[in-house]
């Protein structure tokens, strides 16, 4: 079996960094869009 | 406030998690260092398919209630979905290289699945986007969604029933780690990921919801201030027409 | 109105509008003749693709047969369905308090009348082209092949309904049925293989009853989702 530390790496580093990208872009459009509605909840959204 | 607290804590369980998948738990004896990819392949293929079944399930919702939050989570779930699937993907063909010798296996009925998965999904959140008005656009969504969610176990037969008659790669069913004789510390090295994968995807379903949900008000607005705007302008229109008679 | 009657009637509305369909098709402006022709000319650039060896080609004809359908169902499908957009029909069918599903099943009968043509027109191309001896294979040749055609048909016509009045039509049509059709397309290749080969491993009627399942399952799903799209 050849090396598969790099693959290890790969998979777990590619997963993990596109959670956390998602994550983080997610929150920037989320925080963006509530500022252009006027930052004005429904009244069944927690703001947390 | 709940979410955040929801997130603080997928946070510290992934980190946890992994940190334990990659580093604590022993290596397999036959698949040495390439059985760790598991540990986060299995979690986020299961979580493609959890997020999936609620797009079909939250399209039905919508079908009956009419009631647009429905479609938020549908849209929410298959966008999720499609990450999730996308890594599944890549996990598969990451422990594939070291242990089959190649990225991709025509044999292994699960790569296939997923990756038909995958075109099934894209195709669902791309024909999204050609739709403007919000309840058509979650009927259409959630009929589309519907069928694919059906042809899903009837691609998973297939493919198995496909590969049988070929035998499977001896070596390395990717499945291997669930049988009942794996060691106790690999199968709670696998459920500690999927815990704090779900935990992960529960805090990032509502986030993502929550999105959603602004910008289906946003479109609302920008909807109502162009009729505003083409009334306004019919009116002037018509009061020019007036004066110059 | 009692259920059979109800069932009485959807069924003729269904036949009407599939003979509709394939009176259209006939008179068609040679839409149809050409789709069996862009099929044909696909089997041959596959010889041009996988030759010369004659030996490769037969052994890849069941594969390449139901590619080469699948490109002409595609076109067949919506072309069913553009017959209807052009002059708003569609809006006006689906005014009728006609169930929906009679108009699906009646289109899906339509484009199984068609897709059996096509399948008609390409068996004795593949013969031709890729050295293929079909006589010996005739019936469970023939009962792949319609197998496989309801399923395409039953597909087909919900996502063309889906699809007829999206902008990219022509790109989301197949975008969207490709990955639906995979299981189809794999058991209608084994089948036909088997068929062609004499079904050395015994696995033909398999095959067969995977194609009746889908053709099942499709269709139902496409009839009830069908209804929900007429509605908007």
């Amino acid at each position: 079996m050849s090396d598969a530390l790099p693959f290890v790496v790969a998979g777990w580093g590619v997963i993990l960094g596109g959670l956390a990208l998602y994550a983080v872009t997610l929150l920037r459009r989320l925080a963006a869009a509530r500022r252009a509605a006027g930052d004005e909840p429904a009244p069944h959204e927690d703001r947390g | 406030m709940k979410t955040r607290i929801l997130g603080a804590v997928a946070l510290l369980a992934v980190a946890a998690a992994s940190v334990n998948a990659l580093f604590i738990v022993p290596a397999d004896l036959n698949q040495g260092e390439a059985q760790r990819i598991m540990y986060v392949h299995v979690p986020s293929a299961w979580l493609a398919y959890l997020s999936f079944g609620v797009t079909a399930l939250a399209g039905i919702g919508y079908l009956w209630k009419r009631d647009l939050r429905l479609d938020h989570v549908a849209l929410s779930a298959a966008e999720i979905g499609v990450m999730f699937t996308a890594f599944a993907i890549w996990g598969g063909m990451m422990w594939g290289q070291p242990v089959w010798g190649v990225f991709w296996q025509w044999e292994d009925p699960r790569l296939t699945t997923t990756a038909l998965l995958l075109a099934l999904y894209v195709g669902y959140l791309l024909f999204r986007r050609l739709t403007d008005d919000p309840h058509r656009r979650a009927a259409r969504a959630a009929v589309v969604g519907l069928v694919a969610a059906v042809d899903i176990p009837i691609v998973h037969f297939s493919v198995e029933w496909w590969r049988g008659l070929h035998q499977g790669p001896t070596i390395g069913s990717p499945d291997r780690i669930l049988n009942p004789a794996a060691p106790m510390q690999f199968v709670t090295a696998l459920l500690a990921v999927l815990g704090a994968f779900t935990v992960a995807w529960a805090w990032l379903m509502i986030r993502r919801y929550q999105l959603a949900a602004a910008e289906a008000r946003l479109e609302d607005a920008a909807r109502r201030t162009r009729v505003a705007a083409a009334r306004r302008a019919t009116v002037a229109a018509a009061r020019a027409e007036e004066a110059t008679r | 109105m009692s259920g059979m009657d109800a069932i009485r009637t959807d069924l003729g509305v269904a036949w009407a509008i599939a003979r509709k369909d394939a009176l259209s098709e006939l008179r068609g402006r040679q839409a149809a003749g050409s789709t069996l022709f862009f099929a044909a000319l696909v089997l041959l650039l596959f010889g041009f693709a996988l030759g010369p060896d004659t030996r490769r080609l037969t052994e890849a004809a069941p594969g390449l047969l139901w590619l080469a359908i699948v490109f002409g169902g595609l076109l067949t499908v919506a072309r069913l369905h553009q017959l209807e957009t052009e002059d708003g029909a569609l809006d006006e069918l689906a005014r009728y308090p006609v169930e929906r599903r009679a108009i699906y099943l009646g289109k899906a009968i339509a484009g199984l009348g068609a897709m059996l043509v096509l399948g008609g027109v390409l068996l004795p191309v593949v013969a031709i082209l890729y050295g293929i001896d079909l006589l010996g294979a005739a019936p469970a040749l023939v009962l792949a092949l319609v197998l496989g055609s309801i399923g395409f048909a039953a597909v087909g016509t919900f996502y063309a309904g889906v699809t007829v009045r999206l902008r990219a039509r022509e790109v989301m049509l197949p975008l969207l049925m490709l990955p639906v059709i995979a299981p189809l397309l794999l058991a209608a290749v084994k089948a036909t293989a088997a068929a062609l080969g004499g079904d050395p491993l015994g696995e033909l009627a398999s095959w067969l009853q995977l194609l009746a399942g889908y053709d099942l399952v499709m269709l139902l799903a496409g009839a009830a989702g069908y209804g929900f799209l007429l509605e908007e």
